[in-house]
């Protein structure tokens, strides 16, 4: 029983790190119909910002701020240079292309100024403990990434239903014609959706450097998961990519937990049944 | 002349290739192999003879994924080696081939063909991952070409796998954790969970422990197999392993999982309640760093250790740390003991690498003080006989190192699945 709790809150807390990231690329492609992947970059780009930054200043918590907001203009930049030359219906392969092409680069630049050992930021002091839950000892810092990205849930989910931005970015999953024509500059709004998904990956590395360090191939890994949340909770929906990311986060730890060697099998597998009954994902929108 | 100059040559067609190992470093080694070739071309026309055509060594390893460390350490083992001896070895000069196998089965079966056939290496050094030595035995058997491995520890490739052409100047599986499950079980505790990624090489690990501890009368509580190349968040196996309650825990890891698995080991407070054991790779000096204090007390069996007292180990550590600005760790020793087998074999042929079974009779006699210890090559597994130490991490001056705590003693892989 205890154990049942135990898992549970791993589950909660792997579940938010993935929403994280899942929010931000939900939007870029619920949005901007853009298949990114180069998502996965800027989450690694931003836990290798976030290490050296934290060994320059030594605050976790300035890094936590500053390093989102260099990687989301660098993705606004990229948008901007490039991304721009690739919109259309039928470019997703030059956009896996292009997007393929940015990740391999940023790996190799990441590799040239880290080097390929191994790199753990260290967990920030204030959180540098555990507290006893059910006599078994948790890390503090775990809760408090539950904490973390519950208010970024509730942030995005403010800026979606109750501001201006977040009407129109919802009518452009819908329609983004009829958003354009209405006078709005859909280019500059796609500019901010990207800069906004980027820094939202490189949050999530910053928060998930000190739970998984930091080594090469890293964004690979957690950009497959990413899809798989993506898919499941369906292109665009922020409610989609919450609770996919809680659906994927419960497959992934109980399946580790009980059936550790199919653990990944598992995964696929509950995205394969969920596409199977829903095409679109558990929230996807049902036109584009 | 200029000939002695290091030569090479890393040619790394971008489409299959997108490892580009050290760009920068790319440019200055271009501009090397021009050179190096026009002296090779002005050598040529003066004695004509194949004695001038460099031999080329080809090196198969990971410079990308998650034992990218493992295949740079190798790499600068063996160069360190090579660059030594003056890149030269039977009276010719030698030159690398590199090439990046990703550590997929299938894209290393790409690259040896390619090396092999298209570039003509001589003979071919690297495999760190064990999935990788597998799928190229067949190649290597059924073309008969020499490949000395620096890493992959799979069994198998020294009992019904054995190739008369696959050495291994490495170490199997079973070799470290055999000796470690009966020092374990005779020192630390009677009952072990064990934990290990869902591999080849993971397999081999807990088996050859399992066999010893349980022999010896110990009790295994349960066994987890976890997701390989990538565990992802360890803190599911981290929280069943507490469930089982036992006295101890014996893993093995290696890169990133070792840290992923390590830490979480520590943070979620079990590395206070239950002694850490584990192959050595799991807290080795590529990871230690990463680990930190999380590290501090576990215990391990290896063939080797930063701190071993030998004075060739001594030498190594600290020319090794002159040229990497990085602490050695095993598997550099690994690449540079391949350096200095290859060097014995073309030495024995005096370079003339058309000679196969020469070659591979030179290998039956290899014998030699490396930083490990002793070390010789079995004829019989074609792999090392060389001494297993028990190592500790601790604190020595502010940085964490594996200290030797006991020797074991010398060790040779049994040939078959009699110990496990």
């Amino acid at each position: 029983m205890n154990d049942l709790i135990v898992q549970s809150i791993n589950s909660i807390v792997f579940s938010m790190l993935l929403f994280i990231m899942a929010a931000g690329l939900s939007l870029i492609f619920g949005h901007m119909n853009f298949i990114n992947l180069a998502h996965g970059s800027f989450y690694v780009l931003g836990g290798y910002i976030g290490y050296t930054m934290i060994s320059k200043i030594g605050s976790y918590w300035m890094a936590l701020i500053i390093v989102p907001i260099l990687v989301g203009l660098v993705g606004a930049t990229i948008e901007f240079l490039f991304l721009r030359r690739l919109y259309g219906k039928h470019r997703h392969l030059e956009q896996v292309l292009f997007t393929m092409g940015l990740a391999l680069i940023t790996a190799d630049i990441i590799r040239s100024n880290w080097g390929t050992y191994v790199v753990t930021m260290q967990t920030p002091l204030l959180l540098d403990g555990s507290i006893s839950i059910l006599d078994s000892q948790f890390p503090l810092y775990r809760l408090a990434v539950i904490g973390i990205g519950l208010t970024i849930a509730v942030a995005l989910w403010i800026l979606m239903q109750r501001t201006r931005l977040g009407i129109i970015l919802r009518a452009g999953v819908f329609d983004r014609n009829l958003v354009s024509e209405s006078g709005i500059n859909i280019q500059a709004i796609f500019t901010g959706i990207f800069g906004l998904g980027s820094a939202l990956a490189a949050l999530a590395g910053v928060i998930g450097a000190p739970l998984h360090s930091l080594y090469p191939g890293l964004q690979f890994e957690i950009l497959v998961l990413t899809l798989a949340v993506v898919i499941v909770g369906g292109l665009g929906s922020l409610q989609g990519a919450f609770f996919g990311s809680l659906l994927i986060g419960i497959a992934d730890t109980f399946g580790k937990a009980l059936l550790p060697e199919i653990s990944l099998f598992l995964i696929f597998a509950l995205m394969a049944i969920v596409l199977l009954v829903k095409p679109r994902g558990l929230f996807g929108a049902q036109s584009n | 002349m200029i000939s002695n100059k290091p030569k090479t040559d890393f040619t790394h067609p971008i489409i299959q290739s997108y490892s580009r190992r050290k760009i920068l470093k790319l440019a200055g080694a271009g501009a090397l192999a021009y050179t190096g070739s026009l002296a090779t071309a002005c050598s040529n026309r003066s004695s004509s003879s194949t004695r001038d055509v460099p031999i080329k060594i080809g090196v198969l390893l990971p410079y990308s994924g998650i034992y990218a460390t493992l295949g740079d350490s190798i790499g600068a083992g063996l160069e360190m080696y090579l660059d030594q001896l003056g890149y030269r070895a039977g009276g010719r000069n030698v030159q690398i081939v590199a090439e990046d196998t990703e550590m997929k089965p299938d894209i290393a079966q790409q690259k040896a063909r390619k090396l092999i056939e298209q570039d003509k290496v001589d003979l071919v050094a690297g495999i760190v991952s064990t999935g990788v030595l597998y799928g190229l035995r067949e190649y290597f058997h059924n073309n008969k070409k020499l490949l000395i491995c620096a890493n992959a520890g799979g069994n198998k490739i020294s009992r019904d796998m054995k190739s008369p052409y696959i050495w291994r100047s490495s170490f199997s599986n079973w070799q470290p954790n055999w000796p470690l499950g009966l020092w374990a079980y005779q020192n630390v505790g009677n009952k072990v969970f064990m934990s290990a990624p869902d591999y080849g090489a993971g397999h081999n690990m807990v088996d050859a422990f399992a066999h010893s501890f349980q022999s010896a009368g110990g009790t295994i509580l349960g066994k987890q197999f976890t997701p390989f190349p990538s565990m992802g968040d360890p803190a599911p196996f981290i929280t069943e392993i507490r469930k089982s309650n036992p006295s101890m825990v014996f893993c093995f890891y290696s890169g990133s999982a070792a840290v992923a698995f390590v830490k979480a080991y520590d943070e979620f407070g079990l590395s206070k309640d239950i002694p850490l054991v584990c192959s050595g790779f799991a807290v080795e000096e590529d990871v230690l760093p990463a680990q930190g204090s999380a590290a501090l007390g576990a215990i391990s069996g290896l063939h080797w250790a930063l701190l071993l007292d030998n004075e060739t180990n001594r030498k190594f550590i600290a020319a090794y740390k002159d040229r990497t600005n990085v602490d050695a760790n095993v598997f550099a020793v690994q690449g540079y003991d391949t350096g200095r087998i290859i060097s014995h074999i073309l030495d024995e042929v005096q370079g003339d690498t058309s000679a196969t079974s020469r070659m591979l009779e030179s290998l039956q006699d290899v014998s030699f003080s490396s930083p490990r210890g002793p070390f010789k090559l079995d004829p019989q597994s074609q792999n090392p006989t060389q001494h297993i130490y028990v190592r500790e991490v601790k604190e020595i001056g502010g940085k964490l190192h594996n200290v030797v705590i006991e020797d074991l003693g010398e060790f040779t892989d049994p040939g078959d699945n009699s110990l496990g």
